[in-house]
């Protein structure tokens, strides 16, 4: 067909083939990855963790946020937390399916990313919902920083979790997600712990620090609980541009300053096999 | 544990101060679920299959959704076909991501699904965005006599990255298959050219067999190098609450959508 002219040989075959066709995804591999914002930062502010402290953990996370602007620009994503808890107990006690979950926790993640919202405002730093992702650079190019919410917006069309009911794919996967497609400087989850432990240390005060893991042995020791969603390591796994997470203590000051510093504080979840790669 | 630690305001749930990553509070929160619209069917038509044959291929189809308008609700999503393949290569071309190529690919389907609003127009069918899926869905039911969705789930930039490859994974299957299953929809018809599932790709093996039924499960075993639905949609069948099976029809031969709908055997249904 003479049409077809303009296309590459590998746009030749995904206007004709079946995208479900192993060999053509294949072939989608071997094209270049750009990263499109390499100087932007995620950071995730956490929902119970964080924002449900109030002023005493809100308060010191925001000040240093506003210490970094001149020197790191930073795409905040809020958690949900224990409104999201309190929802999703509700609903699931009502017989929802996961889908009206995540539009649920979405409103309490929304209502998380407009306080800090109200608290940044001063120094001129917007709210984004989705759809004004495209103004992304230009506030942080101004500005510095950006708030959005952290839920990835699947909205009805959440996929049921393997177990249960609770929607599987919640804002550290919202926020990962963004770093990822972005191809961000780094993704950073503050927290209320100093990062991964072998059990969780608010429940099991034997439990010991990891400072650095590869995604692979986190997954391979099969953890009953883990700092983070178990959705964001599998997408490790798939990942092109983000090869390592870093979770560091918000309720500690100078943690998030030294993560996006580049200084290994707290946990670093790595890909292992990215390590050398780009 | 300092002091703050201790200071969250909680909201007194059964889910309080629980760990949502924990495996066991995962496992407490297994209970039924509820279908929110057991009488809707959803129907979708392919893009590469169906909607870029033109008039042909369409028209009958709608002919057909109009039919049976009477006796099944019906939303119809709807696939974005050739113009997605173009942008995906150039796209790719590009070196832009996954959840870029997604957001890009949308656009498709959504002219798609438009178009087919505007020919089912006169018979009450309304074109839906997702917002509207999640606000307006039910009453729009109420009001209109069916409607029309973008067949490509949301996920925009937030797509996952595919195990291979760079090719946007949940595509109008999914998206299709997704509102079947929130909804907890009574049947999820997939329209496209072929007959159903075959056990090897009858395009290039002639004597390949059309399979009848089949789990979801035993289908991704089978490793086929080709599928004519999306292979996630298989993953999400494995893990149904309530909409356990998908029936894939050939949308080209007069009658099967008729037949889909009274639950006649035709095609292929793969269930949970």
């Amino acid at each position: 067909m003479t049409g077809n002219e303009m296309l590459t040989e590998l746009g030749k075959r995904l206007v004709s083939g079946s995208l479900s066709d192993m060999a053509l995804q294949r072939a989608t591999d071997a094209t270049p990855n750009v990263a499109i914002l390499p100087w932007a930062n995620v950071v995730k502010i956490g929902g119970q963790s964080i924002m449900d402290r109030g002023r005493a953990a809100v308060g010191p996370v925001v000040d240093e946020i506003v210490a970094n602007l001149p020197r790191h620009k930073m795409i905040l994503g809020t958690g949900a937390g224990t409104r999201a808890r309190h929802v999703y107990s509700l609903a699931i006690d009502l017989g929802l399916p996961v889908g009206v979950l995540t539009v649920l926790g979405t409103a309490v993640a929304w209502q998380n990313a407009q306080m800090l919202h109200y608290l940044m405002a001063k120094h001129g730093i917007a709210f984004l919902e989705p759809e004004g992702f495209a103004s992304l650079p230009h506030y942080l190019m101004e500005r510095g920083a950006v708030i959005c919410q952290g839920m990835p917006p699947y909205k009805l069309w959440e996929g049921n979790p393997l177990v249960g009911r609770i929607p599987p794919q919640r804002t550290d996967t919202g926020c990962f997600l963004i770093a990822e497609v972005f191809g961000a400087r780094k993704m950073i989850f503050v927290k209320d712990e100093d990062g991964l432990f072998t059990a969780d240390p608010k429940k099991d005060k034997g439990a010991t620090h990891i400072p650095r893991i590869s995604v692979q042995d986190l997954l391979q020791r099969d953890l009953d609980d883990l700092v983070v969603e178990r959705a964001v390591l599998e997408l490790m796994l798939r990942a092109r541009n983000i090869s390592e997470i870093q979770f560091v203590n918000g309720l500690k000051p100078g943690q998030l300053t030294a993560a996006l510093d580049g200084e290994p504080v707290g946990t670093v979840i790595y890909n292992a096999q990215m390590v050398g790669r780009a | 544990m300092n002091d703050v630690s201790q200071g969250a305001q909680h909201v007194i749930s059964r889910l309080m101060r629980e760990s949502l990553v924990d495996k066991q509070v995962i496992a407490g929160t297994e209970a039924p679920v509820r279908a929110i619209l057991p009488n809707l069917n959803v129907i979708q038509i392919g893009g590469l299959s169906i909607m870029d044959r033109g008039h042909t291929a369409l028209l009958p189809l709608l002919d057909e959704i109009v039919q049976n308008q009477e006796k099944y609700t019906q939303v119809v999503g709807v696939g974005p076909g050739v113009r997605a393949r173009h942008i995906l290569s150039v796209g790719l071309d590009l070196g832009l991501p996954t959840g870029a190529l997604a957001t890009l690919a949308a656009k498709s389907s959504a002219q798609n699904a438009y178009m087919v609003s505007c020919l089912l127009a006169n018979h009450g069918f309304v074109y839906l965005e997702a917002p509207f899926i999640v606000q307006l869905l039910p009453a729009m039911l109420a009001a209109a006599r069916g409607a029309v969705f973008n067949g490509i789930p949301p996920y925009d930039l937030w797509e996952h990255p595919p195990a291979v490859g760079k090719i946007p994974p949940h595509g109008s299957d999914a998206g299709s298959y997704l509102v079947g299953e929130v909804f907890g929809a009574r049947s999820i018809i997939l329209l496209k050219d072929v007959d159903g599932v075959y056990d090897a790709d009858p395009k290039s093996h002639p004597g390949a067999k059309l399979i009848s039924e089949i789990s979801a499960a035993d289908l991704l075993a089978m490793k086929l190098e080709t599928l004519p639905v999306e292979p996630v949609v298989l993953d999400l069948i494995t893990r149904a609450k309530l909409a356990k099976q998908i029936r894939i029809v050939n949308g080209l031969v007069p009658g099967n959508l008729s037949r889909a709908l009274a639950g006649e055997p035709v095609g292929t249904l793969i269930h949970a």
